[in-house]
């Protein structure tokens, strides 16, 4: 024991080592989020646009604050983005979890296949939005040629606010899909061995290892998934740019596309900063009773 | 244990080499780069045969010291992003730029353009004599009327017009027509001319279709297409001296143009209600449209065979009119085009000042003319250029009939909105009259909320246009068409 | 046992067929379409036989015709720049987040939860609604239009995801593999070096995916940060859309041209991402 001991450098107290490994993170996240913030804040207290800076600068206290939450047209446009992103996070998981699950085993071909798999996620997302608009176009349209062979006619999916509605989630779905299998898979096949044998010398239906063994073990990485995909889908904004341009009228305008128009068409700076922060507390709002949910479920296990 | 760390060494040593390696292939390219880096001017554009154009001509400037770098982006969202960020932030990253021309307000109203009244003093080579003095009011001139100019219009285009000549005469088509509207098949010079033959040539099942027009929420798609519509029937924006809206936006005259852009829709393809121009020329290309509404800048490669099989039968006019209620004939279609502005901020307006000087020669401008719209003078009136192809005859005369947005620095917020409420109304979802009663509200709001002074006058006149700029006459002036 | 019998898992199979139909069908339709010319792009019925036309290609890549196009400028300097950019970003990003991760899972120091949610929080913000306060932080800092500026924006934009991702995999590595090591003299650092990293290889690659997928497909920051010096290539091949119009076929070169880099280093790294998480360590076997 003692020869051991001597051949091992001297050891870095616990203390340090946490230091130095939170350091480079601490250094750059500070770096690049400090200031914004504070401008976010500072910005959304002001009648300012940083596009015309002579016409002067207001300091409007909550004023901007209020007149956003006064507006319907806002609150329609969060429950347009609640929709869309329940919709999204729920298929993305659904199909996700699925897939995942039927890649933890070893079979010839795994690998391509996987692969293959997370291809959507790869693709560059303007690049996706047309391609969705190209494919979902009423007239020449891919998909509507494919249902047509099922004998519906051609659908307006891009002009009808309901439809595009689902148009964009089945784009945005097809997309982060592979984030889930992807993450899922990862946490499947974390799960030792062991515990999935003895289950099934226990007579255990594959129904009940998954729900009850394969799930519960996974739950910690499943929830950062859905926390990430949830924030995500919040922030959302290109395809529905690239798709329907917000339209008609503003009817498929989430949060996060009218406060890019505010902030780089209008460029009311003080408007978008607040319309910024609202977004940022309902994300934060509902990610701390994910993270809540997160850490019992850990101590749990 | 020891397998365990030797991958993960190999991990590392994967990837190391690969970065170095990269970054030993870049860093000679990053030296190339600062070298010729003394003189460039840089330019903000988005993609296309103009910039190609004006990047090819560039090239031949004879100062080897100085280089013209483009700094592309999409059409799209993101020019207006390009420009408008570092303008904010006062930066010099782009030296000149060309944006759309009703921007022009928007930069030069805060401060960001510099002067191009003090370029003209300083050279002796620019004048303002060189540009038709219409195309450097409408690309350059802000505020109306001052005579002070931040922008010089470098690729001009108009709202125009073409349609299937093999259609138009074709005989038996004539014939038909004559019996069922008595008087001759010709291209419309007035709306409700336009809406007969549209429904003349509207035949579904044959997949065929009367009209195409835009109606896309992006931008200014269904705007520009509604306008035209709007001021033909003698409507107005706004009172650009007591800066009313409501009574003029959605004035009697305004609702009649902009209902009958709305109707126009019947005539056009399902789905015709999203469009942009892209596919209003695919459309027709296809041989779907018997007319349609369409920007100038793509007759070029309208009436090239290689881009569209049906070039030959491809005919341009310029926009009809419309016979307003009150009996007066007008004609009015959006402009286009771009115009070009010069940082404030950046530091190389001389070096900018002297290549302006030989870019905007006759030499340079026939070369661009011969594949874009030029704004110089002495090329537009030349015979060479109207002869060069169907249209650009017609292009002069358009650019008399031209009409634009709001030129003020709010000009963003007021064409969202209008977009929106426009988009509204296609879709059905408000009708017209509200439609336009809403916009002309929000329009106010912002106009107060931006520190104008709204004048409100006792009665607001049922045809703007007669109380602004009158531009009616008492018969219908028919232009010719190729 | 690497192959298990073929019939036990047929469901399995089922599955991943069907959502690779779905999954790659648009993919395909990608390809195909780029290979389409103008007519042929608007074609009803929709044709999946037809000839080919590369022009497409040539468009983004600057050749043949397109050579002169003022597009084509920078190309190649592009493809380095968003090279360098994506590796590096997705190093310091992934090698970070190993580092916060590991320490936020192992050593309860004060103030832990608050950190990871700060953490988290950095991922909120839409890129839109503070585009032109970091413009003006990048400007004061001499940072626009430089590799480093936008190595920074990359490893900013993917060290919050990083973190919560390894923190995640950490989680799951039980503390007595550390505890042991420690109780036979070897250091903190030791152990997490050659022991506890090792088993999260997994949670590293998917991690570096992720992250390289997101530094390479940036857009926002890229193009109002950088101009003409530090050009990544979705900035550079977006920048050549529109010519006459809405280039379907051409935006759809670009994204198959976009895309292979991707495909490529998932291809390589494929071996770890389905890497499980516990070693023979504690006597339990490797999925």
């Amino acid at each position: 024991m003692a020869n051991a001991r001597r051949q091992v450098p001297r050891a870095m107290p616990d203390g340090l080592v946490c230091g130095l490994f939170l350091a480079p993170s601490l250094a750059v996240l500070s770096l690049m989020v400090v200031y914004p913030f504070l401008s976010l804040l500072y910005y959304s207290t002001l009648r300012f646009s940083v596009l015309r800076p002579a016409q002067g600068s207001e300091s409007v206290g909550m004023l901007n604050y209020t007149s956003l939450l006064t507006d319907d047209a806002i609150w329609d446009r969060f429950i347009f983005t609640g929709q869309f992103v329940l919709a999204t996070v729920v298929v993305q998981f659904v199909i996700g979890i699925a897939v995942a699950y039927a890649f933890t085993r070893d079979f010839k071909g795994r690998d391509l296949l996987f692969t293959l798999a997370l291809l959507p996620m790869m693709l560059c997302p303007i690049v996706v939005g047309f391609l969705w608009r190209y494919m979902f176009n009423s007239e020449w349209g891919v998909i509507n040629y494919l249902i047509s062979l099922f004998g519906i006619g051609k659908v307006d999916w891009l002009g009808v606010a309901d439809n595009a509605l689902w148009a964009v989630v089945i784009a945005d779905a097809w997309m982060w899909t592979p984030f889930v299998i992807l993450l899922a898979t990862a946490a499947f096949r974390g799960i030792p061995k062991d515990i999935q044998e003895s289950a099934d010398i226990d007579g255990a239906s594959p129904a009940y290892r998954f729900f009850r063994i394969t799930l519960p073990l996974s739950a910690p990485i499943l929830l950062i998934a859905f926390l990430l995909r949830l924030i995500d889908a919040f922030k959302q904004s290109d395809l529905f740019l690239a798709m329907t341009g917000g339209g008609p009228g503003s009817e498929t305008e989430t949060v996060s596309f009218r406060l890019g128009k505010i902030a780089f068409s209008y460029f009311y700076t003080g408007d978008a900063s607040a319309l910024a922060v609202i977004l940022l507390v309902i994300i934060i709002g509902l990610s701390m009773i994910l993270v809540r949910h997160l850490n019992r479920v850990k101590d749990q296990r | 244990m020891k397998r365990s760390s030797q991958e993960r060494r190999d991990l590392l040593s994967d990837r190391l080499p690969g970065t170095l390696l990269a970054c030993a292939a870049v860093a000679p390219l990053a030296l190339i780069a600062s070298v010729s880096e003394a003189e460039d001017l840089t330019f903000v554009w988005h993609a296309g045969t103009c910039a190609d154009a004006f990047v090819d001509i560039a090239s031949d400037y004879p100062d080897a010291e100085v280089g013209i770098v483009p700094a592309l982006v999409p059409y799209g969202p993101e020019w207006h992003i390009k420009i408008a960020s570092e303008f904010a932030i006062q930066g010099d990253a782009f030296d000149f730029a060309m944006w759309d021309s009703q921007s022009t307000a928007e930069f030069a109203g805060g401060g960001h353009a510099y002067s191009v009244n003090e370029i003209f003093e300083s050279s002796d080579v620019l004048s303002a004599d060189l540009f038709p003095a219409g195309s450097l009011a409408r690309y350059g001139e802000y505020p109306d009327g001052s005579g002070e100019f931040w922008g010089l219009p470098v690729n001009q285009d108009a709202y125009g017009f073409m349609y299937r000549r093999d259609l138009f005469e074709n005989p038996d088509e004539q014939a038909a027509f004559k019996e069922k509207y008595g008087r001759d098949l010709a291209v419309p010079q007035t709306y409700q001319d336009a809406r007969d033959v549209a429904e003349f040539f509207n035949r579904p099942d044959d997949e065929l279709y009367g009209w195409g027009q835009m109606g896309g929420r992006e931008y200014d798609f269904a705007t520009t297409a509604s306008n035209s519509f709007l001021w033909s029937y003698g409507g107005e924006l706004y009172n650009p001296e007591t800066y009313e809206v409501q009574g003029y936006l959605n004035s009697p005259a305004s609702v009649d143009g902009v209902q009958a852009y709305v109707d126009m829709f019947q005539f056009g393809p399902p789905g015709s209600q999203n469009w942009g121009w892209d596919e209003v020329n695919a459309a027709f290309q296809q041989g779907k449209l018997a007319m349609a509404m369409q920007w100038y800048y793509f007759h070029g490669s309208n009436s090239d065979p290689a881009s569209n099989p049906l070039a030959e039968n491809t005919g341009f006019a310029n926009l009809p009119g419309a016979t307003g209620r009150d009996g007066l004939f007008r004609r009015q279609f959006s402009v286009g085009g771009q115009g070009m502005g010069i940082n404030k901020y950046s530091g190389k307006v001389e070096t900018l000042t002297a290549f302006m000087e030989w870019y905007f020669q006759p030499e340079q401008q026939k070369r661009y003319a011969a594949v874009c719209q030029t704004g110089l003078k002495s090329v537009l009136e030349s015979d060479e250029w109207q002869s060069l192809n169907s249209y650009n005859s017609l292009f002069a005369t358009a650019l008399d009939y031209t009409n634009d947005y709001w030129h003020l620095p709010e000009y963003s917020i007021l064409l969202d909105i209008l977009q929106e409420e426009v988009s509204n109304a296609i879709s059905g979802s408000k009708s017209v009259q509200e439609a336009l009663d809403d916009a002309a509200m929000r329009h106010e709001e912002t106009l107060e909320r931006a520190g104008y002074e709204i004048v409100r006058s006792e009665e607001t006149p049922e045809v703007p246009d007669a109380v602004i700029s009158p531009v009616g006459s008492t018969e219908v002036v028919a232009l010719p068409t190729n | 046992m690497r192959r298990e019998n073929t019939a036990a898992f047929l469901p399995a199979l089922v599955v991943i067929g069907i959502y690779l139909l779905f999954s790659l069908g648009p993919v395909l339709w990608m390809v195909v379409s780029s290979l389409k010319d103008r007519q042929e792009l608007f074609s009803w019925p929709p044709s999946l036989i037809f000839t080919p036309d590369v022009s497409s290609y040539a468009a983004v890549f600057g050749l043949g015709d397109s050579s002169q196009s003022a597009a084509s400028i920078g190309l190649v300097g592009a493809l380095f720049t968003s090279i360098i950019v994506s590796v590096c970003g997705t190093a310091l990003a992934v090698g970070f987040g190993v580092l916060a991760g590991y320490a936020a899972s192992r050593f309860a120091f004060p103030g832990r939860n608050d950190f990871m949610f700060f953490v988290l929080s950095t991922r909120m913000i839409p890129p839109v609604a503070v585009l032109v306060f970091y413009h003006y932080m990048f400007s004061r800092l001499g940072l626009t239009d430089t590799i480093p500026g936008l190595v920074l924006v990359t490893t900013f934009i993917n060290l919050g995801l990083a973190t919560w991702i390894m923190k995640g995999f950490f989680d799951g590595v039980p503390q007595e593999v550390e505890n042991v090591a420690l109780v036979n003299g070897y250091t903190r650092l030791y152990a997490f070096w050659h022991l506890v990293l090792p088993m999260v290889r997994g949670g590293m690659a998917a991690t570096a995916g992720f992250c390289f997928i997101f530094a390479w497909n940036e857009f926002t920051f890229s193009s109002v940060l950088a101009t003409t010096k530090a050009t990544t290539l979705p900035v550079k091949i977006s920048s050549a859309m529109g010519a006459t119009g809405i280039e379907w076929a051409q935006i759809c070169a670009a994204g198959v041209v976009l895309v292979l880099p991707v495909v490529v280093f998932f291809w390589l790294i494929r071996k770890y991402l389905l890497m499980g998480m516990t070693f023979g360590v504690l006597g339990g076997s490797r999925t």
